[in-house]
């Protein structure tokens, strides 16, 4: 690190290559963080994992006993083990018991892009709920027909608030919020829908992923999806390879999303050992998106991937460069519903079955000097003891 | 509050980046032009050398520059492209003497991820098309349409995702261009695509070639007749084309060293290209033949491709010599070379045929100082003279350096004679037309010597028979009628200066010597024992006494300068009084008071002199103490009016007019020797870069034009003067590279950190010391060693609660090749007992000691992740040893740290800024405030107890405040951040200090300053503004931004916007201080234009903008 930083200091290496070279490094050291601690008060499986995208700050969580909550992950609100290990209490916390709250498990819960003013959660009673994270009131309600799988809204909108909703039913809706009613119904699939994702590169441009195991790319601007990515189609070998290889990709991604929402309902407790089968469950919403933003990038995985994101899941991690799992991270004694990876911090967070919530992040060299450090003066009593324990 | 700042720049950036040769300025006419960064040079080349044409600002930062010629036109074209996306394509206006913009545009992605190795572009050799590739896997191609003007860009998918090079192919019938890259297992190849612009995409090209050298980075294009590319390498270069391959090792020796080696292993990185040995390269003939390869250490080698007429038949490569280490290398002319250089000063050299004793071809002709990098400077004020001086470590490896960095007027030494007791020094001409000064008169307590120019244009000694040379001389003078005046205590001498004889003789009356006279061309005044005046009057052989006057006391200086309309006549005359410590100003010839005007005060004045600037007549006189009095003068009443007094030193001044560059200055000799001008009417005080002067006189000889003569300390020097107001730059070699400074008061010294690199051997290693430098001579008088793998992080001078002595604490690391983040460190103290560093404590610390502060009598520690504070405490056998007090974590690394009363400001690697307070009470350190923004810092500073500012990684400034009546909890914990803005330069330091004299007298006095020095060796100035000064300069940079459009029609203001990953916001709360100062620059016509819509006049608008030049 020293050296890294004597090399920026001095002009030899850029400042861009040096935050690259420190993320990858970080990144590549990923573990069961040792000093933070996230304490969740959900008494279901988490389902879905959000840390908003202005601030990189709090972090929301929507579990299956239909509570919900918000985190800030930046600032402790108490500390174990002699201030070492920050715990991150709920800053804001919904259940059942709230006059809004969902009745059903919430299977998605995300930020506004633009602020953290509002949130939207979706759950299997139905309902998308805007809500007003000041106070705690939802703001608007959309009434859906069937459970909902996902929300999504786009980060880089500039002219809409569109929040485009994956249900059990096969149209996949876009509520808006400035009108408080759906603005589209994208008809196309043929069975229910369970992901939902806006492009990265076009504010117009969403794709949804269905039961009948396609991925559709939509422009909402027009009518119709204009690309169908189905799997049992690219099983044809007629693919250019590069095209098979992010295909192959968004489909693990893709088979897995039922996998893992029919665990949550089963709530089927698994043990980790048993689970060999752990990283092919572990499709995620950011592989999801790395697969689709190839998809749109002519499908050049380059763009995004050269270095090695970690986007695990009950375990994995992918390489996007190589494609190949590029580490195990174990911690969760059941099975692993979302993960949400934190570029400001080169954290991980994932939530699994075990109704907790895990901070994966690059190790702290906790040193000893810590008791040296606590051990203030003019108290010679906890230096005695010490030299007792030895 | 410091919510208002003002950035400018004190030391433009002087790291060469790029650089080309072409006809750019004129079919006939071969330029250099050179990129610093942020600003370009259009030098010309002439038989006399290279002569600057123009140096203009950029609103980017470069990150391509190259010439190209389009078809049909007679001269190049210049085609830059900024790190922000931006391009433009610039062309010479031979008749307006400025670049015009030819075509500009934006050729950035909404997504995309920029490019590792930086961004590339590069122009098709036939100009069908500019290729750029600024994100990883795309390659932007913007055509040229037949008339050579650009069409739409647009992006081709490129499949390899490390590039290291890309260049066009010559000979190619369509575009080809050759991409070095690195494949996921880290093999590099080089592989060939034709540019079908046609179908915008890629056609496999005709060649590619696999496994290279795991070094290569570099790629030169090898034009017709032979073709092809010539792939750099670490240990060999290949010459491949479609039809041959050629490969030469260059030479054994490894730049790297094992543990480097080891290390890169261990994270799994390649070599980075960054480091690799060929640095730069340049073509040395049009046929490519030969090419000049500057590599990593400063060796410059030449490449000479073999060949039977147009078939390469292999490779040679030879070493010229040694030069800086080179960023990029230009071939001029005629075995001419320039060396621009990133880590050292860049050079004119020439290759010559024979080497010289020592083996080396290269001779080097110039050198172009470059700061560049500061890594460390410290703002110190060795003279004590109350202006700061910044001293600081640049440059890298072989060439890194320390350079003093201070605001004054250098004397250009050209000659100097050892001579003691100088007591007056006056220069004459052999004819009253003469152009040239030939005598300088000497005088000394007992004798008077006559230096002049002899033929071969030496200072020697002679004689003019008329003088008396067996007194001291107390005056002379060139008088009208090709005669000479010298005064001496008994009598006043006219000589004829053709002659050199004795034409007539005023003798003063016995018992009453005369003690201080003066003279000009036509008059002489001279004042006796008992306090008489005397007059006389010139003509032609004789002197005639005109007037006689008694005074109440004696009399200590006089002055009869010319400042009317007649410049040999001067109708006042200046009297300086003893006793009732007074001037007086009498008329001439009739010699009657005038004025009178009382000091005040003791102190008696020294010197006295009439003299105008810029039209304005201005009575100045110096005071014993040093101290300088300054009165408007009217010429008709003899009235002193605007009376002022600075202080410019400590002992008594010497006045003296002397002129550069046909304006009039005062040189005003002393412990501090000043030189005190006019700008806008207004007198300022610019001190020159001497230590003691004596006496001053100008001396414009043949030989050495616009010179001055300058005793001082037993020596006679004629130097030059350089322009006045600029900074002054002493170079101090190491010959290592120093990574951190710091000054102690106490011992007089300054202690660096410093690191070696060791070539001698095979195996390269680095050797990491502290050593302790005299602060006068700049020489090594102590060193410590560290230990192996130990560096040297951090320094600090201070000392500790209840131990009066000053000590130096160092911070270091042991950076084991096998580890990620350093695990163990030290902190050192040391005392400077007999000139030696004496190691007094020694604490051991789980990281890297990042950096260290004074903190409430204790030490205050950053390592890595955690603040720590250390108290001294006594053992009980009386040696004093470091104890952890307390600390705090929650960081990811605390780099760097700056404290304010028990505030602690933290600078993280990448979360930004954070406010920790330590709590007596509770002996602990708690966190107050955060930033949440996810900033990678570069540096801190705090600004005042509210706002503090920070630098970060993407060249931005930014300020935040504390918000301590926040109403909330989460209000309070958040520092706000009040004011953003992009710098464009990488901040490596921020100090507080001034680089100028503050003069209590003046408005600028009182404005707090923090000066920054950054990668490029730029010094700039942070200036907190009032808030109402800084909302009119704000209005005029927003009236100067429509009026001074930025070269290549870049907007200054998005230039100027917060840009990072993440967002691009208006800069809010900082003014650029350059383009503001270049309301000055403005004809007036343009000023006047600013001045209506401001509605201001002109002269305030100048007024206004010239006091904020004097805050640097």
């Amino acid at each position: 690190m020293w050296k890294e930083i004597g090399d920026r200091e001095s002009g030899k290496l850029r400042p861009n290559s040096f935050i690259t070279r420190i993320r990858s490094n970080r990144v590549s050291s990923l573990q069961l963080s040792n000093h933070k601690e996230i304490v969740s008060p959900h008494r279901g499986a988490i389902n879905s994992l959000q840390v908003d995208l202005t601030e990189g700050r709090y972090l929301l969580s929507g579990a299956s006993d239909a509570s919900l909550a918000v985190y800030d992950i930046q600032r402790a609100t108490d500390y174990d083990g002699g201030g070492l290990i920050a715990k991150h209490k709920p800053i804001l916390l919904v259940d059942k018991q709230h006059q809004n709250g969902h009745k059903f498990a919430i299977s998605t819960a995300i930020w506004y892009p633009i602020d953290t003013g509002l949130f939207v959660t979706g759950s299997y009673d139905h309902h998308v709920n805007v809500w007003d994270t000041n106070t705690t009131q939802v703001v608007m309600d959309f009434k859906m027909p069937g459970k909902v799988y996902r929300t999504a809204m786009s980060s880089l909108a500039t002219s809409h608030m569109l929040i485009a909703t994956a249900t059990e039913d096969v149209q996949v809706r876009l509520c808006d919020m400035a009108s408080g009613a759906f603005s589209h119904t994208l008809s196309g699939h043929r069975d229910g829908i369970m992901a939902v994702e806006w492009s990265t590169s076009s504010e117009w441009v969403l794709v949804t992923g269905g039961c009948d195991g396609a991925i559709r790319l939509w422009d909402i601007r027009r009518a119709g999806c204009f690309s169908v990515l189905d799997q049992s189609h690219s099983q044809l070998g007629r693919r250019p390879p590069l095209l098979e290889r992010s295909t192959t990709k968004v489909s693990t991604s893709k088979c897995s999303l039922p996998g893992q929402t029919s665990s949550a309902k089963a709530r089927a407790p698994q043990r980790k050992g048993s689970s060999g089968s752990g990283s092919k469950h572990s499709g995620s919403s950011r592989i999801l998106r790395h697969a689709k933003g190839s998809a749109k990038q002519r499908l050049h995985p380059g763009l995004l991937s050269s270095q090695d994101r970690a986007t695990a899941h009950y375990g994995a991690a992918f390489d996007v460069w190589t494609g190949k799992a590029s580490m195990t991270l174990h911690g969760h004694y059941e099975h692993v519903n979302c993960c949400w990876y934190g570029a400001h911090d080169q954290e991980l967070y994932t939530g699994g079955n075990d109704r907790q919530i895990l901070i994966w992040s690059p190790p702290k060299l906790i040193s000893e000097d810590v008791d040296e450090g606590d051990r203030r003066t003019g108290q010679p009593l906890a230096v005695d003891q010490d030299n007792w324990s030895d | 509050m410091s919510t208002y700042n003002y950035v400018v720049t004190a030391h433009k950036p002087t790291n060469v980046t790029h650089s080309c040769v072409g006809n750019f300025t004129g079919p006939q006419e071969l330029n250099l032009i050179i990129a610093k960064c942020t600003r370009i040079e259009i030098h010309l080349l002439t038989p006399q050398g290279l002569q600057p044409m123009l140096d203009v600002p950029i609103y980017g930062r470069i990150a391509t520059l190259e010439l190209f010629r389009p078809h049909g036109e007679t001269q190049d074209l210049l085609f830059i492209a900024t790190e922000r996306y931006k391009f433009c394509v610039l062309q010479w206006d031979a008749d307006a003497n400025e670049v015009i913009t030819r075509a500009m545009g934006d050729v950035s992605d909404r997504i995309g991820r920029p490019t590792d190795n930086g961004q590339i572009g590069i122009i098709d050799p036939d100009c069908r098309l500019i290729g750029l590739h600024l994100y990883d896997g795309l390659f932007k191609v913007i055509p040229f349409d037949n008339k050579g003007q650009l069409k739409e860009a647009f992006n081709i998918r490129l499949e390899e995702l490390q590039v290291l090079d890309i260049k066009f192919l010559y000979g190619c019938p369509k575009p080809t261009i050759v991409v070095l890259y690195q494949d996921n297992k880290d093999a590099r190849h080089v592989k060939t695509y034709e540019v079908s612009l046609k179908d915008k995409d890629f056609v496999e090209g005709p060649w590619s070639q696999n496994n290279l050298d795991n070094g290569a980075d570099l790629l030169i294009p090898v034009p017709p007749p032979f073709c092809g590319v010539l792939i750099i390498g670490e240990e060999t270069i290949v010459y491949c084309s479609a039809s041959a391959f050629k490969a030469i090792p260059i030479r054994p020796v490894s730049q790297w060293s094992f543990f480097d080696f080891i290390q890169c292993i261990h994270k799994h990185l390649v070599f980075d290209p960054y480091d690799s040995i060929t640095r730069a390269y340049g073509r040395v003939d049009a046929d490519g033949s030969r090419y000049l390869l500057g590599d990593h250490s400063g060796l410059l080698h030449l490449l000479v491709i073999a060949h039977e007429k147009e078939k390469v038949t292999g490779l040679k490569i030879e070493l010229l010599g040694e030069t800086s280490i080179a960023s990029t290398i230009s071939y001029l002319d005629n075995a001419f070379v320039y060396v621009g250089s990133s880590y050292g000063d860049s050079q004119l050299i020439k290759l010559n045929l024979q080497p010289d004793a020592k083996g080396s071809y290269v001779e080097v002709l110039e050198r172009y100082v470059n700061l560049g990098p500061i890594v460390d400077f410290c703002v110190v004020d060795l003279e004590r003279q109350g202006q700061g001086q910044v001293v600081t470590c640049s440059g890298a490896y072989k060439d890194g350096s320390l350079r003093i960095v201070r605001n004054g007027i250098g004397i250009n030494e050209q000659a100097s004679v050892e001579l003691q007791g100088i007591k007056g020094m006056w220069s004459l001409r052999s004819a009253t037309d003469d152009l040239y000064d030939t005598f300088l008169v000497v005088s000394f307590i007992s004798e008077t010597r006559i230096l002049a120019m002899n033929l071969e244009d030496e200072l020697e000694e002679t004689e003019i028979e008329g003088f008396c040379s067996q007194v001291q001389t107390l005056f002379c003078h060139d008088a009208v009628h090709n005669q000479l005046v010298q005064v001496t205590s008994s009598s006043v001498r006219l000589v004829s200066s053709t002659s050199r004889e004795l034409r007539h003789e005023w003798h003063a009356p016995a018992d009453y010597s005369i003690n201080v006279a003066t003279a000009n061309a036509t008059q002489v005044l001279l004042a006796t024992r008992g306090g008489h005046l005397v007059y006389l009057e010139i003509g032609d052989g004789i002197l005639i006494e005109k007037k006689h006057a008694q005074l109440k006391y004696d009399i200590s200086c006089l002055d009869i300068n010319p400042i009317g309309e007649n410049p040999n006549f001067s109708n006042l005359a200046a009297v300086g009084m003893w006793t009732d410590i007074s001037v007086r100003i009498f008329s001439l010839p009739d010699l009657n008071l005038i004025t009178e005007e009382h000091l005040g005060g003791e102190i008696i004045p020294r010197s006295v002199l009439l003299c105008a600037f810029e039209g304005i007549p201005y009575l100045l006189c110096a005071l014993g103490d040093g101290h300088l009095l300054n009165f408007l003068l009217n010429t008709t009443t003899g009235e002193l009016t605007d009376r002022k007094k600075v202080s410019l030193g400590t002992q008594p001044i010497t006045l003296r007019t002397f002129s550069s560059k046909n304006t009039t200055h005062v040189f005003a000799a002393s412990d501090r020797p000043t030189v005190i001008y006019s700008s806008n009417k207004k007198l300022l005080y610019s001190n020159v870069n001497l230590k003691e002067v004596s006496h001053m006189c100008p001396f414009n000889s043949a030989a050495f034009p616009d010179s001055l003569a300058i005793a001082k300390e037993g020596e006679l020097t004629i130097g030059t003067i350089d322009d006045i107001q600029k900074l002054h730059i002493r170079s101090i070699p190491l010959g290592e590279h120093a990574r951190r400074i710091c000054h102690q008061e106490q011992s007089r010294t300054f202690a660096i950190c410093s690191l070696k690199y060791n070539q001698s051997s095979t195996e390269d290693s680095e050797m990491h010391f502290i050593r302790l430098l005299d602060d006068q001579t700049f020489e090594f008088i102590s060193t410590y060693s560290l230990d192996q793998f130990e560096y040297g992080c951090s320094i600090l001078s201070c000392s500790f609660s209840d131990d009066s002595n000053a000590y130096y604490c160092v911070g270091t690391a042991y950076v084991m090749p096998e580890e990620n983040e350093p695990t163990k460190g030290r902190i050192l103290v040391f005392m400077v007992e007999d000139g030696k560093l004496q190691l007094v404590a020694e604490k051991e610390t789980k990281g890297a000691v990042y950096s260290l502060n004074a903190f409430n009598g204790k030490l205050l520690a950053a390592i890595n992740q955690k603040i720590q504070l250390y108290k001294w405490m006594l053992r009980d056998d009386g040696t004093r040893e470091l104890q952890s007090e307390c600390g705090h974590h929650g960081h990811i690394l605390a780099l760097y740290v700056q404290t304010r009363g028990d505030f602690i400001v933290v600078g993280d690697l990448m979360k930004s800024i954070s406010l920790l307070i330590y709590k007596h009470e509770e002996g602990a350190i708690e966190e107050r405030a955060r930033d949440y923004n996810a900033n990678w810092m570069s540096a801190v500073e705090i600004l005042d107890d509210d706002i503090y500012l920070g630098a970060e990684n993407n060249f931005n400034l930014f300020t935040v405040r504390k918000n301590s009546e926040g109403a909330t909890d989460e209000e309070r914990g958040r520092l706000e951040v009040v004011g953003e803005y992009h710098l464009g330069e990488f901040v490596n330091r921020f100090r507080h200090g001034s680089l100028v004299m503050r003069l209590p007298d003046s408005d600028v006095g009182q404005i707090p300053t923090i000066i920054f020095g950054t990668v490029n060796g730029v010094i700039g100035v942070i200036a907190s503004l009032p808030q109402d000064q800084y909302v009119f300069m704000e209005k005029l940079q927003t009236n100067l931004r429509k009026v001074i459009k930025g070269v290549g029609g870049l907007s200054h203001e998005q230039w100027r916007s917060f840009y990072s990953e993440k967002k691009t916001v208006d800069s809010r709360n900082f003014l650029d201080g350059d383009l503001i100062e270049s309301f000055l620059d403005l004809g007036r016509s343009r000023m006047e234009e600013i001045s209506k819509t401001m509605n201001v006049s002109v002269e305030e608008l100048m007024k206004r903008v010239e006091e904020l030049t004097r805050l640097h």
